[in-house]
């Protein structure tokens, strides 16, 4: 029984099964992720998503929680890694030339690139909002430190960029890859596989967005926490407010 | 080529042909010029005037796969242009005409790459990889007995038309060829449809399943990517809707046979 299971799961079918079962509980994770980073356009002091960081991490269950997490992600990433060296391996002599005729696009040739765009963006954010020592402000202040510089934000809407298209793709194929289609369901399930994509691309990318347009509010509210925090924002005190105009007007 | 044989009529064409002379050589490309090809000649026929003309001068013909030249039999695929059996859509090589080309035209021809079918000669392939996959189940091992009564084992029209489709694959590993890794998934999943749609194939329809897929991938073809070039080369259009019921086979073999 265990060695047929194993057969089942280490075929190139069985593999792409599981691509397909861990990418889906990965999509979870992202849409339930979401919705807590949105907490953070709720008030200006970012008060509802510190007490949604606490609750989570006031849970006992949270590190059982999290190695799950972490075992999907790898389950999901050796695999794919995996599939893409053996189906390379499935044709050592390419052609001069060829022509697509297929369903080819961006999102679906890059699946392996934006895959690690992502893995390498999901080391910064981890090392950036989980390994780091927390702020005493809290982590809505970390959020905000980080989103409003530039090469912070940039590497943020890098990262939910990739997966975007990452997902464009992705969702529609694991239905394929566990052999759920029909005629009636898979345009449907193309468009909201789409759908997703742009709606948790857009989703992700709202908060560096917010932080750098939309957030003087916000910072006006902070100014006097801030002033008791260390020299190390010293500098930056002044807010984004402060500092989209200056290099926006600079030039002229 | 020495135009002598065909004066200024017909057309002109650059052939870049691949050429092997055995499974050991690393092969190159070759430059062909050729005239006086008229454009009612099948893409065969041009390669064959081709091969008489390299002959009288005493050149090894290039090889290729051919059989019935009449779309069924799946032998003569080759890459053409960068497309499997050429440009047309749903159209074998040997179907294929002179007339889908300009006059003047330089053309790629190219065997069909994958790992799991090594190239003899020139364009030739061994596509013996196919066979062992059919081999290992794709087929109904119940006797057939006399000729029953029609109607007398129902079918549901749905089921039929679906199988019917998929039975049309002719083998030809254009599917394999188009994929970017090399799949043989379009060819399996075409045989477990055609074979497990029909009352007749439902006893092996579990063991069939995971033998075959075990089989392909013995074979060294890449697995499903979902890119759907397959479906695109295909010269009979067999759908990748055959994929989706392939993998929904073999997850459901493997989970519940028992034996």
């Amino acid at each position: 029984m265990n060695n047929r299971l194993f057969a089942l799961a280490t075929s190139s079918i069985g593999r792409k099964a599981l691509m397909a079962l861990t990418g889906l509980g990965l999509i979870g994770f992202l849409v339930v992720h979401l919705a807590g980073n949105l907490t953070l356009l709720a008030g200006s002091d970012g008060a509802a998503f510190n007490s949604y960081a606490r609750t989570i991490e006031s849970n006992p269950l949270l590190p059982l929680a999290e190695v799950g997490l972490a075992a999907l992600f790898l389950a999901h990433i050796v695999l794919g890694i995996r599939q893409a060296a053996g189906n390379r391996e499935a044709r050592p002599v390419g052609y001069r030339q060829f022509q697509s005729h297929g369903n080819r696009k961006v999102s679906t040739s890059s699946m392996l690139v934006t895959g690690l765009i992502v893995l390498v963006f999901l080391v910064v954010h981890i090392s950036d909002f989980r390994l780091a020592a927390r702020h005493p402000q809290g982590l809505a202040y970390m959020v905000h430190e980080r989103m409003r510089q530039p090469l912070g934000a940039a590497v943020y809407l890098l990262g939910v960029g990739a997966l975007g298209v990452h997902l464009w793709h992705a969702f529609q194929s694991l239905f394929q890859s566990l052999g759920l289609r029909h005629p009636r369901y898979s345009p449907l399930i193309d468009k909201a596989g789409r759908g997703l994509a742009v709606l948790l691309a857009l989703g992700f990318a709202v908060l560096p967005v917010y932080t750098w347009v939309a957030s003087p509010a916000k910072a006006a509210a902070k100014a006097p926490a801030e002033s008791t925090s260390s020299a190390v924002s010293g500098p930056h005190d002044s807010s984004p407010a402060a500092a989209t105009p200056s290099v926006t007007k600079e030039p002229r | 080529m020495s135009a002598d044989h065909a004066p200024s009529s017909g057309m002109r064409l650059t052939l870049n042909i691949w050429r092997q002379s055995g499974p050991a050589d690393a092969g190159r490309m070759e430059t062909y010029h050729l005239d006086g090809i008229s454009p009612d000649m099948s893409f065969l026929e041009m390669l064959d005037v081709l091969n008489v003309r390299l002959e009288r001068e005493g050149r090894e013909p290039v090889a290729f796969d051919h059989d019935c030249r009449e779309g069924i039999c799946g032998s003569c695929g080759v890459m053409i242009d960068g497309n499997a059996h050429g440009p047309e859509a749903e159209t074998a090589t040997c179907q294929l005409h002179m007339r889908s080309f300009a006059d003047g035209a330089a053309l790629t021809i190219e065997p069909f790459r994958a790992k799991g079918f090594p190239v003899l000669k020139d364009l030739v392939l061994d596509r013996s990889a196919f066979d062992r996959i059919i081999a290992a189940g794709g087929f109904i091992s119940a006797n057939t007995g006399c000729a029953v009564d029609a109607n007398s084992t129902p079918v549901a029209k749905s089921d039929a038309e679906l199988s019917m489709d998929a039975a049309q694959c002719i083998g030809c590993g254009a599917c394999v060829a188009a994929c970017p890794n090399a799949a043989a998934m379009l060819f399996v999943g075409a045989k477990i449809a055609h074979l497990g749609l029909l009352p007749q194939g439902q006893p092996e329809r579990s063991k069939r399943v995971l033998a075959m897929a075990r089989q392909m991938e013995a074979e060294g073809f890449g697995s499903c990517s979902n890119y759907y070039e397959c479906e695109a080369a295909c010269p009979k259009a067999i759908s990748v809707e055959n994929i989706a019921r392939l993998n929904r086979d073999y997850l459901r073999a493997g989970l519940t046979t028992r034996d």
